[in-house]
């Protein structure tokens, strides 16, 4: 009896938010025509990467016990700086890239920086640096969108590679070098252990502050990312982009099974976190159901989906 | 660090140094020496047209003799009726509201009035009376807009339409302005209509579901501005839709117009932007000097732009 | 005189620790009952019990002559058992009556108001009944401690309590204070009442206690009139033959090589500390909580940075400024409080196993699974860890693996130093064994140990050497044989 029930406990633990996409998807399937389409699910992949890059990256930040508030105003300052340099030659394409990816890491560093010398919580940083950089994602673009930008950096977000949508591609490239690093990598280990209790870590001679800078860092750059493919996807560098990007990341990564108190999270929980929400937007639409209701059912979803989780303990 | 704080909080050498940052950016604002000063407080100076509106009221103001104090309401209307408490507490020669919302930013315009100062609505409306209303009747712009998709499709054709923010002013009257006139043309049938919230990339989501639930079946999109109709025009131009659909949104930004011409965009619908904000100092000028305007409702028509006339509209910029 | 309160057979346990194992206990009435034992022996649990808060597994409370379970603390107080705790509890803005009345107050009438008149009068009858010369209306703050704890014997009485426990009354008032006490005892008895005495002082029991009770390792060693007993004969019953065969001596003589030396240490909590550390040798830091020996070894392990003073490595001055440069000195620290300091409760035996030496496994940035998982597994027989897998989080180990996981984890930084701080808090007796043994392997192998212990029995059967700490300041080095428990508390508290 102990014994099965210990079983079943660690399955949850392991499958539940499968178990919660499943039954979602199943759902979805059933009722909704079109669904289950080739195309709409190349749709659905297309349209949860940017949030998917975004989710991963706050993983980092969120398993550390910390929380990055500033993810949606960083997309729109890097889109914004990636699209300024993309309107000046016909066919540029790398100084974008470096640009965007460029401002999401000096992002990171800055909130690192004011979380592990200051000694600010995370949560006040990063709600400051949200405005802030909103902000200046208004001064660089004049408060306009950014348009006219080069064909080979709007083929990032609408072309294809050997049929794959390109932001599929990116995301995908997130989520294994992530999960590799959070699995397999001495820095992975650390970032678990300043979580999981950051003053055990700190005795057990782990930098502690070196790997928040680390996971800001590196959630700063995926948000560059998410930036660029954002404004390529859209043709446009848009200061007003990204608006509560950050509370559907955190909500993926939280629907995936990871602890806002820190220590426990997996890469693979927030992606189906991601496929998550990404299904139900998709669904809502295609059973044309009135943004009124919309939002009540995300939000009944996101809550349940934590409920399941959370039962499993 | 914190040594060279001592004897000083940090959070308010901190404020101390915005405040310092904030008075330098401030100085173009505090041109001396001009006779009136014009309260002006705008909806959003996140929004393109508004953005345009209120450029127009700058380089109009920089002919006359008169000082703009402009703020940002940020979609705020309560933060609206505080900024023209505080203009009233200036001593402002006049107000130009660009209204939040209907209802909530009355107070203000009651507030200005109530003090002796003119105020002037520019592009939307209150529910209390201004002393004059520069601006486009809304409802008129959607049917400039849903008159056109009938005549492309002549008459008959699958619609889908993409609204704004729900409960907005511009979304409510875009909408009706549209349903009635669909009502007119029964040969045009409504598939569907969805808030993308006037968002470029959640329009291109929509239209990208739209099209795996409908498909072939789609002749034309009305979208309620011109961000969301270009959202919509990319993702019919990946799907390789876009030569069975036409597309007409509303505002004629600098992408639109730049889409119409290269005949992308099937139309957009201009709204006047720079005769709005010129009308609006014009008004409050008159006001102060005068005591009165010639007409307390001016009317600044909406304009239909297609590949035809875009030149003409593309150079005013 | 008859039996008031009888404990029958009790035995309690909790994950991973057996508290309590057939404990049986009679107290008779108007008697005053003295209750000894070392930390951890199993009184506290015990008075729990008696008291409401825990469950016994098995056996039986029979107060009266009938059998009682007590759902909690305000059950077995109106069944008539009270407890004084150690920390007092008192609500400090409310009057003397108020917190003797607390929850019960007279009301007037229906109206729901408390009558203070009718409140004021009571908790004089009360006061006078033990002969305290306190004015009811005094606020609880303007009292010494040892008045609170007279006005929470009243609080007892005025709920006509048969029985009260006192845990270490006497740990923070002064002896004239005592004197006040146990004259309030003695009035307790002739009316009756029964009094449980928790107690490490031995002249205090021998004072006082008609009866006197010994427990050790959750078993009681055995009850006796107190005037059938002397100190050595309680002293003997306390600490056991059992715990001497727990410490095996060295076997190797200690070649004097000098591995740390730290001069004119200054910090925080601490001035003025000098002492070395020899090559094989277990050198205890004995005191009382608060002493300053958690500080001190903080700041040769980098953990806190020291105002002033010298730490010198093997003829290395070393300057401590984190953790990881200490270990990267040779030096290692199993924390106070593994929960708090010392394991990543949400990861798992291996992962806090190899967290502090994981670049010695890894190849380039990546983690080397193989050989991590061959070496937790190594260590896991090494030192008996009784997990299901290595895979398992520390978090569902008892007490005892959990510290053996942390003392795993600090050894494999391969140190030539190591620090334990209580490393037997809160485990059995049979861990202890385990972790004494490893102790004397380590230090015959060579390595240099420093042993901060609360529990002196501990502190003289394997150190080599104490330091005994008092204030801040190094009181007392104590050199090998002849270490006796009076002379470190007589340096300790002096």
């Amino acid at each position: 009896m102990k014994e099965a029930n210990i079983g079943k406990e660690r399955f949850y633990r392991r499958y539940g938010v499968l178990l919660s996409f499943i039954i979602i998807f199943s759902v979805l399937a059933l009722t909704t025509p079109g669904f289950l389409s080739l195309s709409n699910l190349t749709t659905v992949l297309r349209q949860i990467s940017i949030n998917g890059i975004l989710a991963v990256g706050v993983t980092f930040v969120i398993i550390t016990g910390g929380i990055d508030l500033s993810l949606g105003s960083t997309v729109a300052l890097a889109g914004v700086t990636a699209a300024l340099f993309a309107r000046q030659g016909g066919d540029a394409l790398a100084l974008p890239l470096i640009a965007g990816i460029t401002t999401g890491l000096v992002v990171g560093l800055v909130n690192g920086l004011i979380v592990t010398r200051g000694k600010v919580a995370p949560f006040i940083v990063t709600l400051g640096m949200m405005t802030i950089l909103r902000g200046t994602a208004l001064v660089v673009s004049d408060g306009r969108p950014v348009s006219n930008l080069s064909n080979a950096f709007n083929a990032i977000g609408g072309g294809d590679l050997m049929g794959i949508p390109i932001p599929i591609l990116v995301f995908l490239a997130v989520v294994v070098v992530s999960h590799v690093i959070l699995d397999r990598t001495v820095i992975g280990r650390y970032v678990y252990a300043t979580g999981g209790n950051e003053k055990a870590a700190y005795a057990s001679g782990v930098d502690t502050d070196r790997v928040k800078m680390f996971v800001y860092v590196i959630c700063g750059a995926f948000a560059g990312l998410a930036g660029i493919v954002l404004a390529s996807r859209i043709n446009t560098g848009q200061p007003n982009a990204g608006v509560s990007f950050e509370l559907d990341a955190i909500a993926a990564a939280v629907i995936g099974g990871t602890n806002l108190s820190g220590g426990i999270g997996k890469v693979t929980g927030t992606v189906l976190g991601v496929l998550i929400i990404g299904i139900i937007n998709n669904g809502l639409d295609l059973l044309n159901v009135t943004s009124y209701y919309q939002q009540i059912i995300k939000g009944v979803i996101i809550i349940g989906a934590v409920l399941i989780d959370r039962n499993k303990r | 660090m914190r040594k060279y704080f001592n004897g000083l909080h940090p959070a308010a050498s901190l404020l101390l140094l915005s405040l310092a940052f904030a008075f330098g950016c401030n100085t173009k604002a505090r041109q001396a020496g001009k006779p009136y000063r014009i309260g002006v407080t705008m909806l959003s100076l996140q929004s393109e047209f508004v953005v345009n509106v209120k450029d127009a009221m700058e380089k109009y103001a920089s002919n006359d003799s008169v000082e703009l104090l402009i703020v940002d309401a940020e979609r705020n209307a309560d933060k609206q009726v505080q900024q023209v408490e505080s203009f009233i507490a200036r001593g402002v020669d006049a107000i130009i509201l660009n209204p939040c919302e209907v209802e909530a930013s009355s107070p203000a315009v009651d507030r200005a009035r109530k003090a002796g100062i003119p105020v002037v609505n520019v592009n939307s409306e209150t529910k209390s009376t201004p002393d004059a209303f520069v601006g486009s009747n809304d409802e008129e712009s959607a049917e400039i807009a849903i008159e056109h998709i009938a005549k492309l499709t002549g008459g008959n054709g699958n619609v889908l339409m993409i609204e704004g923010y729900i409960g907005q002013a511009a979304q409510i009257k875009r909408t009706s302005g549209a349903e009635r006139t669909l009502a007119k043309h029964p040969g045009l049938k409504v598939l569907a209509k969805q808030s993308a919230e006037w968002d470029r990339a959640k329009a291109m989501s929509l239209m990208e579901n739209w099209i795996q639930v409908h498909g072939d079946r789609i002749d034309a999109v009305f979208a309620q501005n011109d961000e969301m109709g270009l959202g919509a025009l990319q993702a019919l131009e990946q799907a390789g839709l876009k030569n069975k659909v036409k597309v007409v949104s509303i505002d004629a930004i600098r992408d639109a117009l730049g889409a119409v011409k290269e005949k992308r965009l099937d139309a957009t619908v201009y709204q006047d932007a720079q005769g709005q904000g010129q009308g609006a100092v014009q008004a409050a000028l008159a006001l102060i000097r005068t005591g009165k305007v010639e007409k307390t409702q001016v009317l600044i028509p909406f304009q239909l732009v297609t590949s035809e006339n875009v030149d003409a509209y593309l150079n005013r910029r | 005189m008859g039996d008031l309160l009888e404990l029958r057979n009790i035995s309690k346990s909790f994950p991973g620790v057996r508290a309590l194992e057939g404990v049986s206990i009679k107290v008779a009435s108007g008697s005053v009952h003295a209750l000894m034992g070392e930390n951890g022996a199993g009184k506290s649990t015990l008075m729990k019990i008696l008291n409401g808060i825990h469950r016994p597994d098995e056996g039986s409370v029979i107060l009266e002559g009938r059998e009682r379970v007590f759902s909690g603390v305000r059950d077995a107080m109106e069944a008539g058992v009270s407890m004084i705790h150690q920390e007092l509890m008192p609500l400090p803005e409310l009057t003397v009556a108020e917190n003797i009345f607390l929850g019960k107050e007279p009301v007037l009438g229906r109206t729901g108001f408390v009558d203070f008149r009718k409140l004021n009068a009571r908790a004089s009858i009360v006061l006078e009944r033990i002969g305290l010369d306190i004015p009811p209306e005094r606020r609880m703050k303007e009292l010494s401690i040892a008045q609170m704890q007279m006005i929470e014997i009243a609080k007892a009485i005025s709920n006509d309590a048969k029985v009260i426990i006192m845990d270490e009354p006497t740990s923070a008032i002064t002896s004239r204070e005592v004197d006040v006490l146990f004259g309030i005892i003695g009035q307790l008895k002739a009316d009756g009442i029964s009094v449980i005495y928790i107690s490490h002082k031995m002249d205090e029991v021998f004072r006082i206690a008609d009866t006197i009770t010994v427990m050790r390792d959750g078993r009681v060693v055995g009850t006796r009139r107190a005037e059938e007993l002397d100190n050595d004969e309680l002293i003997s019953m306390m600490v056991g033959r059992s715990l001497n065969a727990l410490f095996k001596k060295r076997v190797t003589a200690l070649s004097g090589e000098r591995l740390l030396k730290v001069e004119g240490l200054e910090g925080d909590h601490f001035t003025d500390v000098h002492f070395e550390l020899y090559k094989g040798e277990i050198l205890g830091f004995a005191g009382l909580m608060g002493s300053g020996r958690t500080e001190i070894a903080n700041a040769v392990f980098g953990l806190e940075r020291p105002h002033a003073g010298r730490i010198t490595v093997e003829g290395k001055t070393c300057d401590m400024g984190s953790p990881r440069q200490a270990m990267d000195h040779g030096i290692a620290m199993v924390n106070e409080d593994r929960k708090m300091n010392g394991l990543v409760l949400t990861s798992s035996v291996a992962e806090n196993m190899t967290l502090s030496s994981l670049t010695d496994l890894s190849t380039w940035i990546f983690v080397d699974h193989a050989r991590e998982t061959e070496v937790v597994k190594r260590e896991m027989l090494r030192y008996r860890i009784s997990a299901p897998e290595a895979g398992s989080k520390v978090v569902n180990l008892s007490g005892g693996n959990q510290q053996k996981v942390a003392i795993a984890k600090a050894l494999l930084t391969k140190p030539r130093i190591l620090i334990l701080d209580e490393p037997t808090r809160g485990i059995d007796i049979g861990a202890k064994a385990e972790i004494y043994s490893m102790m004397r392997e380590l230090a015959d192998s060579g390595m240099g140990i420093i042993l901060i212990s609360s529990e002196l029995p501990e502190i003289i059967g394997i150190c080599d050497r104490v330091i005994v700490m008092n204030k801040g300041r190094v009181s007392a080095e104590l050199p090998g044989e002849g270490i006796d428990e009076e002379t470190i508390l007589r340096h300790a508290m002096v």
